[in-house]
């Protein structure tokens, strides 16, 4: 099926008489009103448009998402297809490139947000080109934050290259005049993810695709479920643009609905909801990506999807305009992140050519994720949360952290225990299990 | 390194993708001294048996399953003849109640060494190590 030219497809989403994502971004920063956003992906094409249909009439979402399937994440097409032909149900998300962009473009015309194309391909540029033919007009991804947590063996240097090419496409439809925004995955591995990592990942990402002439950027970060760290990742986001990006590139703080392992009691998962919503909120989020009480038990019924962006809608309010933060606690941690990141980052910023630098920092433990899926990171960081819950570097590992840096993260977990593994691994056991403990679902270990 | 306590090959089952205890077994035993060559999650026998091959002064193998599916995983383990000592441990069986006959289908498919707590690996490792020096006593007065 051959794709219409990019002038068509501009022409389309001027066509649509709908904001693009980056309107609405811009629109929900100027108002100081978070912009809500659910997961959502099935296989089929009638049920995926019933989908985005009912969770538009009942939720009014202001971004709507289309997750893909994992065959067409790995480019097995021919496996989406044949899922789709045997038995859709069978997919995890929908298969776009299968379905085709006319389809693509009839689930987009359908609905008033926009759409945003999320994922987890190492390469994706054959279902971004789908997706700018289908007039969507976000697409979220990154050459380090799609690999990483989800691919075992795919070498750095390809993942880079793949989504360098999608953000000079990308360049040149904002050069063209269609703006996609581009949000990177900052939540990572999902496991006690230390902010200052997610963000020096984002911020890599962001440089990289700004080099390519991307003109929106989305950092998102996920929510550790300690407020003032999390007020403070995301304060950091546009004080991290500032310091690190070009002035024309417009970015974005996103929060990630907390991606850990959730409550399984409805009302202990609502009130999760809400607090990630407040966090957003007082972080100056400009979007929160959503979760629902079903999260613990698998994939959300529509209902549930819909009660989830509705309580997270509430911390919208302005009759809660009355809650503030204490401000001295969140520029602390606020000063420590922008420290972190810097100490992270610098290092492979002062290198001439910004992929090889990546590759090499990789390589070398310099760079680093928690719990890497992929054999192209050492993932020699053990996190940790400190007795109050904020995460912490437990082991940096060869993360090129000041001195001072590494024994405040120390100091801070008051570890008063030795590096035995079987009280390193109870206690990390209860760091993941963090909000089941708090809710008294279940017993600590330790 | 010279002062490497010896290499070790660590992954987890082919069907299993838990990543967070092999990572953490991974940076126990680089702490410990071990050479930590990690295969990582989601690795087929086969895998295991190729790093092996490349690293003959292999002291063990250490396979980590937690999704009970570790019989079916490593099927094929005794055709894959791995040289050095194949060591299993996590959750070995679906299901609350363990059944012994679990762990001798483990050792029937050729598993070596069957651990239940993850603090058993360090002692466990020091007497393989301990095992093949004694071993290798001859061959070095030999060479010299």
């Amino acid at each position: 099926m051959t794709l219409p030219p990019h002038a068509d497809s501009i022409a389309y989403v001027r066509s649509l008489g709908k904001p693009t994502a980056a309107d609405v971004l811009r629109r929900s920063r100027e108002n100081g009103k978070v912009a809500v956003q659910p997961r959502c992906g099935v296989g089929g094409h009638d049920e995926m448009l019933a989908l985005l249909r009912d969770l538009e009439a009942e939720a009014e979402p202001d971004i709507l998402t289309i997750t893909i399937d994992s065959h067409t994440r790995l480019k097995r097409f021919d496996n989406a297809l044949r899922s789709l032909n045997l038995n859709p149900a069978d997919l995890n998300g929908y298969p776009l490139v299968t379905h085709g962009w006319q389809r693509g473009r009839e689930l987009n015309s359908s609905v008033r947000a926009p759409i945003e194309i999320r994922h987890g391909s190492p390469d994706a540029r054959i279902l971004f080109d789908v997706s700018v033919a289908s007039g969507i007009t976000s697409f979220e991804g990154g050459g380090i934050s799609y690999n990483l947590p989800y691919s075992k063996a795919v070498p750095l240097a390809e993942s880079l290259a793949a989504w360098r090419d999608v953000d000079a496409v990308a360049g040149e439809l904002a050069r063209d005049g269609l703006v996609i925004d581009r949000e990177l995955f900052g939540t990572l591995t999902a496991v006690l993810v230390p902010p200052s990592i997610s963000l020096a990942i984002g911020v890599l990402e962001a440089i990289s695709a700004a080099q390519q002439g991307v003109r929106c950027i989305s950092i998102s970060y996920p929510q550790s479920g300690h407020l003032f760290q999390d007020v403070a990742a995301l304060r950091a986001i546009p004080r991290l643009a500032a310091r690190y990006l070009p002035a024309e590139v417009e970015v974005f703080g996103v929060l990630h609905e907390f991606m850990g392992v959730f409550p399984k009691g409805k009302r202990n998962a609502e009130e999760l909801i809400f607090y990630g919503a407040m966090a957003a909120r007082l972080g100056g989020a400009a979007k929160i990506i959503t979760k629902t009480y079903h999260e613990a038990y698998g994939i959300p019924t529509t209902q549930a999807n819909v009660d989830g962006m509705r309580l997270a809608a509430v911390a919208n309010s302005r009759l809660l305009d009355f809650v503030s933060i204490d401000t001295s606690r969140v520029d602390e941690e606020l000063d420590w992140i922008l420290e972190e990141v810097g100490e992270i980052i610098e290092p492979v910023l002062a290198e001439s050519n910004l992929d090889s630098a990546i590759i090499g920092a990789f390589d070398a433990g310099r760079l680093d994720i928690p719990f890497s899926a992929s054999k192209y990171a050492r993932s020699d960081i053990i996190p940790r949360r400190e007795p109050g819950g904020a995460i912490r570097y437990h082991s940096a590992g060869a993360l090129p952290l000041s001195r001072q840096t590494l024994r405040r993260n120390r100091n801070r977990l008051e570890l008063s225990t030795p590096d035995d593994l079987a009280v390193l691994m109870s206690g990390l056991n209860d760091d993941i299990n963090y909000f089941l403990r708090l809710f008294g679902e279940e017993a600590p270990t330790t | 390194m010279s002062h490497s306590k010896g290499t070790v090959v660590l992954g987890v089952a082919a069907s299993d993708a838990h990543a967070v205890a092999n990572h953490l077994i991974a940076y126990s035993l680089r702490a410990a001294g071990y050479d930590v060559v990690n295969l990582g999650t989601c690795t087929p026998v086969s895998e295991f048996a190729a790093a092996v091959q490349e690293r003959p002064e292999t002291l063990a193998v250490i396979i980590g399953s937690l999704n009970g599916h570790v019989h079916e995983d490593l099927r094929d383990l005794r055709e894959a003849a791995i040289e050095c000592p194949v060591i299993v441990g996590g959750n070995l069986s679906v299901g609350s109640q363990k059944d012994a006959s679990a762990l001798d289908r483990l050792y029937a498919l050729g598993v070596d060494h069957i651990l239940s707590q993850p603090d058993q690996l360090p002692p466990l490792l020091a007497r393989i190590a301990a095992e093949r020096a004694i071993e290798a006593v001859p061959v070095a007065v030999a060479a010299s």
